[in-house]
Parts: structure tokens; C-alpha cells; sequence
């Protein structure tokens, strides 16, 4: 019978949502191939020209007073503006729309209901008596 | 203009934009229908054909094999890339950001959930501590804590005690009795 191999650390660790494996732990490190530094090395030629480009509005002597960062006008668009043309209903949306749009209102609406009933019910039965500021008659 | 040339003639659309943001600086975003982006510039809906990925990647500046969008739920995500949930603390604190605080690149795509990542929120670093290991142990503890306090709620055990009893008749007189009146005779003690 085989013995299946021993847990590597990285499973061990089990990163989840709120953590992330360590770089000593991740085998994607320790990858040396020539598609990896291929990839590296397109990514470093995007960021030195996106630097380059930041660095001579940065230096410039006729400079505007601020740089627009087109990243950042992208994320506040896609976050405020795009969200609602994007939207489309589906079965998974229309749940998640009335469980939190319909589920807090008619929740308080049963408890509010319930829990004046019952006051209603002691104060008919003499055990509560109505508040001087209250509006009933 | 020196962007037009960069070796990218992969980016005259990234510095057409940059000049037209540049020529109208005074408007603030949101002060007009659109800001002075051209529409291709801005988010837009989920890419179907590779054409749209490739021209989506290159909006966001990123490589068209890293770029990847969010499925296509309907939930209003569009054509936002999709990148690593890791906070902002994560990131080299030695290398020379753009901005340093925020430990980002100018250009660079910033997650969906940016804000909650900066370094004074959320903070995904690796633990020295696996997480399950952690919350194991302290469920443990407030489960163990919880149960024992309960049980002493429900079966109290302490030494036995009797009522307390006072000198001079049960302070006759500090109780406010007659000084005049014989007071009635209490006593504590068996012989």
C-alpha cells in the first residue's frame, strides 16, 4: 500500500481569505523557467514606461498642479458609474437583492409587530399600565 | 511629445489620453457627463471576444495573460480586472513607490477593494501562526471559559455560610430602641 507523500508547508499553512502563504512557502519563487522571466520581464517594461511617464510629468518645469492618475480615475468610475449599465438580473442577483434588501425591513416589521402585541396585550389585561405619553385613546 | 517616443507605440492611446488629461486639469471629476477621458479609456462592460480581453488589458496597462476579469455574475463588475486579494502591507516596503503611503505605482491597476487594503485597514500578511491554528486555539479557550462559567452559573459551590450575627442584642440601641426600655436578650452561643 502506498503511503501518499507528506504535506508540503504550504499546505500546511492553508492560506485563506484573511492571509496569504508566504513567499518562502510559495513554489512559484523558487521557479526559475523561461516563461516566468519572460513574463517578469514584459511586466517590468510596463512599469519602468508607466514610471517614466509619471516622472517626466513630475519634473517637469511647466508641471501642472495635479497629475491625474488614470488608474485611479478608472477605479472611481468603475466603482460609482459602471455598476449600474454591468448590472444585469439573474437568479443570483434577484436573491441577493431581497435577502438584504427585503430581509432587514420585513424582519423588524415582524419584530416591532410581535413585540407591541404583547404590550398590547398586557396593558388590556392590567398588568402594564399605558404610558401618560402615549397617543392611543 | 517624449510618450509618443517610447519604444511603446503600444501606448499612443495611453499618451493621446494622458495629454487630453493634461490640456483640462480644471475640471474636477464629475463635473461634467464625462470626465476628459475618451469612453474607450474608462471601464466599460464583461470583454467576450479575445479582441475586447486584449484591448481591455491594455486599457488597464496590464499583460494580456495576467489581465483577468471578474465572472460574469451580473453584479456590476463590468470589465475590472481581477487581481490577488493581498493588502497594500504586503507590498516591498523598500522599493521606491510613486506613492509611498499607499504603497502604489502611478498607472498601476488598483484592486476593486483598494480602500479597504491601504495600510491603515485590512492587512493580509502572511501570520507567523497558521490562521486555522489560531482560531482553533482561541475557540478553544472562550469555548472552554464559556462553558465553565455557565456551569458555575447553574451549579454555584461556595462554603457554607450562616447569617450574620450582631453584638449588643442585634444593636438595640443603634437601631434607634428605648435606652430605658430593657432590651430583649439575644444570644448567639450554646454551652
Amino acid at each position: 500500500m502506498a503511503w501518499a507523500p507528506p504535506p508540503s508547508a504550504a499546505q500546511l499553512y492553508r492560506p485563506n481569505r484573511f492571509v496569504s502563504l508566504p513567499a518562502e512557502l510559495d513554489p512559484a519563487t523558487y521557479d526559475t523557467s523561461p516563461e516566468k522571466l519572460r513574463a517578469e520581464a514584459e511586466r517590468l517594461a510596463i512599469r519602468s514606461r508607466l514610471k517614466r511617464q509619471y516622472l517626466l510629468q513630475l519634473n517637469d518645469p511647466n508641471a501642472p498642479a495635479v497629475i491625474e492618475n488614470p488608474a485611479l480615475i478608472r477605479w472611481a468610475y468603475a466603482k460609482s458609474q459602471n455598476v449600474y449599465p454591468t448590472f444585469r438580473p439573474t437568479p443570483k442577483t434577484s436573491f441577493l437583492g431581497a435577502v438584504y434588501g427585503l430581509g432587514p425591513l420585513l424582519f423588524w416589521i415582524f419584530v416591532l409587530k410581535a413585540d407591541r402585541d404583547r404590550k398590547e396585550k398586557r396593558i388590556q389585561e392590567g398588568k402594564l399600565k399605558r404610558s401618560p405619553l402615549s397617543v392611543f385613546f | 511629445m517624449a510618450a509618443g517616443a517610447l519604444r511603446g507605440v503600444l501606448w499612443p492611446r495611453a499618451a493621446a489620453g494622458l495629454r487630453a488629461a493634461r490640456a483640462a486639469l480644471a475640471a474636477p471629476l464629475g463635473a461634467r457627463a464625462a470626465s476628459e477621458m475618451s469612453k474607450d479609456m474608462l471601464p466599460g462592460p464583461y470583454p467576450r471576444t479575445p479582441e475586447e480581453r486584449a484591448a481591455a488589458a491594455k486599457k488597464y496597462n496590464m499583460r494580456v495573460e495576467d489581465y483577468q476579469p471578474y465572472p460574469d455574475d451580473g453584479l456590476g463588475y463590468g470589465d475590472y480586472p481581477m487581481l490577488p486579494n493581498k493588502s497594500q502591507y504586503e507590498r516591498d516596503p523598500w522599493y521606491q513607490w510613486d506613492q509611498p503611503d499607499m504603497r502604489h505605482n502611478w498607472g498601476e491597476p488598483m484592486h476593486w477593494d483598494f480602500d479597504m487594503y491601504i495600510r491603515n485597514r485590512v492587512d493580509t500578511s502572511p501570520t507567523v501562526v497558521p490562521w486555522h491554528t489560531m482560531s482553533k486555539h482561541f475557540l478553544l479557550f472562550l469555548s472552554i471559559m464559556l462553558i465553565m462559567f455557565g456551569l458555575g452559573e447553574i451549579y454555584p459551590s461556595y462554603r457554607p455560610v450562616g447569617p450574620k450575627q450582631y453584638p449588643f442584642n442585634d444593636l438595640y440601641l443603634e437601631r434607634g430602641g428605648d435606652p430605658n426600655k430593657k432590651p430583649p436578650a439575644v444570644i448567639h452561643y450554646e454551652i
